[in-house]
């Protein structure tokens, strides 16, 4: 009887759901596709198929979606303070953010790269690039955590990076604003002589992935703005576009509009491998910053570096060529073929593609216009594979489907257009809500694509979601390509602005997941492996607690003898050795963040009393049903008080 | 209907006999026939037959080790702490039981109707400490010499 009346019940509620369903997407059926609720339906308890990798923009770190439900999964601390996780502010993480200016706790985060083996994403690394302080970090897929950040020396507004080599060789770094090299105290209109730009390829190591910066290539002082490297033929070059051909200084948006083309530098890096082992470059001095944590002591250390390897175009012939690009070009995106390099003219009217074998076939023939600085220009038709004609407005920037299509962002017509390879026709059109800049197809950049979707990354989001103020909410979108016409299947919110992204199969990164750090190989100076060592020591005015955490205590919880102007240090371990089970610890009245520590990790924090009294302590993440019994306290007495250093474990 | 009731009664709320801490013998019956737990005093886990012999105070040794690092910051030997104390464990429990506990928790935290009382006694669950087999086993034979032992107040 109940069970029916249960079952009338539920079949009005999803009668009635339908009928609400079918109303409101009755309107936007042109716009969605019909099947988008399941398409982007992950049900509770199911994976994504893809990781996405978002760029947090300005909020300077990355941002982990799952697709296709849109997903956030983790923002993961990489240039910026997150006091969440405690980066930035344990003893551990701080020389993380260590530069030659100083301690620098934000960046403007852009690029994110899948390092790759072969052309394919390989799931090890991401690198992503800070465009302020100019710097590249390596993020390790297998903890999900910044592993290592390197400076760039002579180098300001590190857009043009982090774009990688079909076998992570090398990913660079360019300057989107030229500088006096070595940086001096000059007029800034006496930018054409004395400004300059530099190219830069850091190395990573094919095992460990640390990197380090190989060599720079002197440029004129154009603005570099973004790169990605040749693969299969072209697997040997790197692709940067740049403005600003009439090295302006001032109100850039008019006085560096004026050329009808700028260029593409097409770098052969293999080639500057060979001068720099001839010894054709010249060693200048350079502070720069490595940072480098080391996943056995859970603890980074930053080397400041003192020289880089430069090379002058002029002296090393064939390093470097100009290909002329309309105009104002952003994005060089270079298709899985590895045949066509395609520059995004953000004020053109056309979308130009090179040949790579034209381009080769150029250099052999000497076909340039001239030469700037020792730099060969080659001429514009010569390397020109076709023109995509009218293509909308504001081209951005491409990726490929693996199947022949590309796919190219339009800033101004706010919309992704979708041209063959074959005849540089134009083949499809979708909008986009609102002003996309970058797009994403899973392996995109990569030899082989997977191309069952496109992501917008949109700057506007005006009318889409629910207002908030004065500042709306950053926003991708996500479509079908698996068709001939494309299809909108979601919105989703993301952090920051994003630029650039990239994703992958979840399959590859997911059986290297690290669960826990192993407290047997825990090689902390401070750390302890067993709650008998627990214990505290002074030394001077140093206090270090050697603290252990485990479900649902602290060892100590009691510490008396801490005197105000003692700076003490609490060396917290975490024994646990199940996943997902990090601990967290705060100190009233401490002038820091949490800790966040990952089961059989070690991390510090640093805690100045500045009056006498007696301080709690408290477990931060919920751990268990005993939580709330998580905590201890700490007695600060007057300096010079006769309390002994002690605590409950004595 | 009434039928499927008990059953999900029974899943949900597990028996205990006062005091949570006896073998999974002991553990008293829940209403429902249908629902009447089968003793299985192995557990649940990748251990399904332990051979004792004579104890040896090597592997005794690497146990207690272990056993320091691992185990200390919840169970004491003779009193309760996090968890139970474990001098007595090893006339208390199987020593299959002992290890499957050690090695696969997750498991015996699910299924063991002997667990299912700890928990409602202690309120939180045992983590699984990444301990390995010949770990486990030398825990194991840690406890063995612990029972020998008198109470030390460890």
């Amino acid at each position: 009887m109940k069970m029916k009346i249960w079952l009338s019940v539920t079949l009005a509620a999803v009668a009635v759901g339908m009928y609400f369903y079918g109303c409101s997407t009755q309107k936007e059926t042109a716009a969605i596709g019909d099947d988008a609720a399941t398409r982007t339906y992950v049900p509770p308890g199911k994976y994504d198929e893809f990781y996405n990798f978002v760029s947090g923009g300005f909020s300077g770190q990355l941002a982990v979606y799952g697709l296709p439900s849109g997903r956030l999964f983790r923002v993961i601390p990489v240039f910026s303070l997150d006091p969440e996780k405690g980066w930035g502010f344990s003893e551990e993480t701080k020389p993380m953010l260590n530069t030659s200016y100083g301690f620098i706790p934000w960046d403007d985060a852009h690029h994110p790269e899948l390092s790759q083996t072969d052309g394919v994403p390989d799931g090890r690394w991401v690198f992503i690039n800070g465009n302020n302080t100019p710097r590249i970090a390596r993020i390790d897929l297998t903890s999900f955590t910044t592993a290592e950040i390197i400076e760039i020396p002579n180098s300001s507004g590190n857009h043009s990076s982090p774009f990688t080599t079909e076998n992570t060789e090398y990913v660079v770094a360019g300057t989107r604003f030229s500088l006096p090299v070595p940086n001096e105290d000059v007029s800034i209109a006496s930018y054409k002589e004395k400004f300059k730009g530099t190219l830069s390829f850091i190395k990573v190591d094919k095992t460990t992935g640390n990197m380090g910066v190989a060599f720079q290539i002197l440029v004129p002082g154009y603005d570099y703005d973004l790169a990605h490297a040749g693969k299969g033929p072209s697997h040997g070059w790197m692709f940067f576009t740049s403005y600003n051909s009439e090295e302006a200084n001032t109100l850039l948006e008019v006085n560096a509009s004026q050329n009808d083309k700028d260029f593409i530098a097409a770098i052969n890096w293999k080639k500057a491998e060979e001068f720099v082992a001839q010894g054709k470059f010249k060693e200048m001095p350079a502070k720069y910053a490595h940072n480098v944590y080391d996943e056995s002591t859970h603890t980074a250390t930053s080397t400041m570096m003192q020289t880089v390897k430069v090379l002058d175009p002029s002296e090393c012939p064939g390093l470097i060529y100009y290909l002329p690009t309309p105009k104002s070009p952003h994005g060089a995106d270079v298709d899985p073929t590895g045949e066509y390099i395609v520059g995004g003219g953000k004020l053109a009217t056309v979308i130009p593609v090179f040949s790579f074998g034209k381009m080769v076939k150029a250099i052999e023939d000497k076909k340039f216009d001239k030469e700037i600085g020792g730099v060969p220009v080659i001429n514009y038709q010569a390397a020109l594979a076709g023109e995509v004609q009218k293509p909308g407005l504001g081209p951005l920037h491409t990726e490929f489907d693996g199947n022949g299509n590309a796919y190219t962002s339009m800033f101004v017509s706010s919309e992704i257009v979708k041209w063959s390879l074959k005849d540089f026709k134009v083949l499809d059109r979708v909008p986009t809500y609102y002003s996309i800049g970058h797009l994403c197809i899973p392996g995109g950049d990569s030899k082989k694509p997977w191309g069952k979707y496109v992501i917008a990354y949109n700057k506007i989001t005006k009318d889409r979601y629910l207002p908030t103020g004065p500042e709306l909410t950053q926003s991708a979108q996500l479509y079908d390509i698996s068709g001939e016409k494309m299809k909108l299947l979601l919105d989703f919110p993301t952090i920051g602005e994003p630029h650039y992204a990239q994703a992958m199969p979840a399959d590859v990164i997911i059986k290297n997941q690290k669960k826990v750090y192993q407290l047997k190989d825990n090689k902390h100076p401070y750390g302890v492996k067993s709650e008998k060592e627990a214990r505290v020591e002074r030394k001077g005015k140093e206090i270090h607690v050697y603290m252990t955490t485990i479900r649902s205590h602290f060892m100590p919880d009691n510490l008396e003898g801490v005197q105000v102007g003692d700076d003490v240090y609490f060396h917290v371990t975490n024994l646990e050795q199940d996943w997902d089970v990090p601990h967290g610890f705060a100190v009233m009245g401490a002038e820091n963040s949490e800790l966040l520590i990952k089961p059989g990790e070690t991390q510090t924090l640093k805690w100045t009393p500045k009056q006498a009294g007696i301080y709690p302590f408290y477990c931060t993440d919920f751990c268990s049903a005993l939580h709330q019994e998580m905590q201890g306290y700490a007695r600060v007495s007057p300096a010079g008080a006769k309390v002994e250093l002690s605590t409950n474990t004595r | 209907m009434k039928k499927f009731l008990y059953v999900l009664a029974a899943v949900v709320v597990v028996g205990c006999s006062s005091g949570g801490d006896k073998p999974a013998a002991d553990a008293q019956t829940p209403p429902a026939e249908a629902a009447k737990p089968k003793p299985n005093p192995k557990g649940y886990g990748r251990i399904t037959e332990v051979k004792l012999g004579d104890i040896d105070h090597a592997l005794a040794k690497k146990g207690g080790e272990v056993f320091d690092t691992k185990c200390v910051a919840c169970h004491k030997l003779d009193s309760r702490y996090v968890g139970p104390g474990l001098r007595d464990i090893t006339a208390r429990r199987t020593p299959e039981w002992i290890m499957n506990m050690i090695l696969d928790t997750e498991a015996m935290l699910e299924k063991d109707d002997t667990v299912k009382c700890l928990l409602q006694e202690y309120l939180i669950q045992m983590p699984n400490q990444s301990v390995d087999e010949q770990d486990a086993r030398n825990i194991l034979e840690y406890l063995r010499v612990a029972a020998t032992e008198p109470a030390s107040g460890k």
